[in-house]
């Protein structure tokens, strides 16, 4: 059986399939969200809140809201999809086939980006209806869409891949809110989502460095406006390089069977 | 062409011993049975072979393939109807026999017809839109067998796959899996029940603590079970008549019935009336009670447990 092959592909598509047929619980959430965040942040505050590096406020912040609700998405897909196949056992439906460990990491990581991308993208949707509501004329420009694509896809696989780790790992659903309420969320907003680093007095600044969010809300607001606070080449090569430890230990755990097999 | 051998396998689950040195072969085309209590280790032996649970030491091979080094042409093989209900709750029960399919490699127009395939073999055809939970108790049991035929195994496996289903439905899977069997399809079957053993198996092992006891047909193992003769007597004896005869263990009284019991009932009923007749006493009626393979599986776990207070449960 190829990697890539029949078996890969009905994972793929049963994966995706979950979501795509349950909106209630996997796009309108975000776009309600994203609405609330661009109503209130981008329109009612942003027009009290002064340019940030010369730009509205509504489109510094739109860049970080898209990783915001792309990454949580791919995350909360990949564990949520593992972690109620490991509780109700039907993920032994796969674990007893004969399709290799790494086409079974490769269909939940792919599926699950795709997800985040498609929330990315509905986020994008609710930005472009709100931003000329807060600038005369506005668009949302993408000045760099090759950067913007490829941190995109890094950011929703790497984050696809955490939440392989995640699904394996939980002993409860419990679990799973504690990695996306306590971790995930407050990395991202502490990752520059809705400030520049410059606005942060000095030793902030360089804390918020080791925050690896940083990094993504950067390179993507780097894809949408051509401006970011560190650099792009850099941020996307080690987020390239992480994604693929990571992807590499979802192939490994599901091979040793952690938190799946007896 | 051996199905599966065991070799020494162990499964230690910390201080818990499931598997202990457990070693057998299933042949090819046979319809194998796996009887034991409850915990004697079967669902862990089957999980080993499907590949749900790693094995401590020893090891295991489904048609030649080793079920770690060569997991995937071993899973490949095998189609499982567990115990558990664990089947995908999203999809209409059609779509995840689909999927199922697809995991194996069926291309996606032949996974739709096999789909359909074994849901009418099961009986559930105009249940396929449905999802799985909200199929009855007897219909799930019959879903589980049609995902384990979805993906055309060599070896089918069983694990108690008639537990709470009526007499009407325990048969009438019976006649399917023996079909299948007929066809050539390996069957290993756990059962509680061990008229279905009995009624289905070429070839029982029981187990029990992690090891196999014995394997053997089951009427091999009802030979090694005490049979009695129910002799009636036109009077009622003051007390037991004696005898004192190869095979013959014993005998006891209830007014004018005598059971005597003995190794094989068949070749030692007429040298027990021929002692009577000697002994004075009018036979009225003769009445030739077999072990049941029952009996011997009852005998058979409960010496082993007695015997082996070393066995880590």
């Amino acid at each position: 059986m190829t990697p890539l092959g029949t078996g890969f592909r009905s994972l793929l598509k049963r994966e995706i399939l979950r979501f795509v047929r349950r909106p209630r619980n996997t796009f309108i959430p975000p776009a309600i969200t994203n609405v609330l965040y661009f109503a209130v942040f981008g329109v009612i505050l942003g027009d009290r809140i002064a340019e940030i590096q010369g730009y509205d406020y509504i489109l510094f912040i739109l860049p970080g809201l898209v990783v915001l609700g792309a990454i949580s998405n791919a995350f909360e897909n990949a564990s949520f999809s593992i972690f109620h196949g490991r509780w109700n056992e039907y993920i032994h439906e796969v674990l007893t086939s004969p399709l290799p460990y790494s086409s079974q990491v490769l269909a939940y990581v792919a599926a699950s980006a795709l997800r985040g991308l498609v929330v990315g993208v509905i986020i994008v949707v609710v930005g472009l209806l709100f931003v000329p509501f807060a600038i005369d004329g506005g668009r949302v420009p993408v000045r760099k869409p090759l950067y913007l694509a490829a941190f995109m896809l890094t950011i929703v696989t790497l984050f696809a891949a955490f939440g392989v780790v995640g699904g394996l790992w939980a002993r409860d659903f419990d679990y799973l809110t504690v990695l996306n309420q306590f971790i995930l969320r407050p990395l991202t907003f502490f990752g520059g989502v809705f400030y520049s680093l410059e606005t942060l007095p000095e030793f902030w600044a360089q804390v918020s460095l080791l925050n690896p969010m940083v990094y993504m809300v950067n390179g993507v607001r780097y894809g949408f406006l051509g401006y970011t606070d560190v650099n792009a080449n850099l941020s996307l090569a080690v987020l390239v390089g992480l994604t693929v430890v990571v992807v590499g230990l979802d192939v490994l755990l599901f091979r040793r069977g952690y938190g799946i097999i007896e | 062409m051996t199905a599966i051998r065991a070799n020494g396998l162990v499964k230690e689950y910390g201080d818990v011993r499931a598997l202990d040195g457990l070693s057998f072969e299933v042949a090819e085309g046979e319809f194998f049975g796996l009887l034991g209590p409850n915990g004697a280790g079967k669902t862990t032996f089957i999980n080993i072979l499907v590949g749900l649970a790693r094995s401590t030491a020893g090891s295991a091979e489904v048609f030649g393939h080793d079920v770690e080094s060569e997991y995937q042409e071993a899973r490949n093989r095998i189609g499982l109807a567990p115990q558990e209900f664990n089947v995908d709750r999203f999809f209409p029960i059609r779509e995840v026999l689909e999927h199922k399919a697809g995991y194996h490699g069926v291309a996606p127009d032949e996974a739709a017809r096999r789909a359909d395939e074994a849901l009418k073999t099961v009986g559930i055809y105009d249940k396929r839109d449905t999802r799985f939970d909200w199929l009855s108790g007897g219909m799930k049991r019959r879903f589980l067998l049609a995902r384990a035929l979805v993906t055309d195994p060599d070896l089918l496996i069983l694990d108690e796959p008639t537990a709470g289903v009526d007499v009407e439905l325990r048969r009438e899977l019976w006649e399917l899996v023996q079909r299948l069997n007929d066809d050539g399809t390996t069957v290993l079957l756990t059962t509680h029940y061990i008229e279905e053993a009995e009624r289905l198996c070429d070839t029982v092992a029981i187990m029990d603590a992690g090891r196999k006891v014995e394997v053997a047909s089951p009427d091999d193992l009802r030979g090694r079970g005490e049979d009695t003769l129910v002799v009636t007597l036109a009077d009622a004896p003051e007390s037991v008549p004696a005898f004192d005869r190869e095979g013959v263990y014993g005998a006891t009284l209830d007014g004018t019935d005598l059971s005597v019991t003995v190794d094989d009932a068949g070749s030692r009923a007429a040298a027990v009336i021929r002692a009577l007749d000697r002994g004075g006493y009018e036979v009225t009626n003769l009445d030739l009670r077999r072990a049941s393979l029952e009996e011997v599986f009852v005998g058979m776990t409960r010496a082993d447990t007695d015997a082996g207070g070393e066995v880590t449960r």
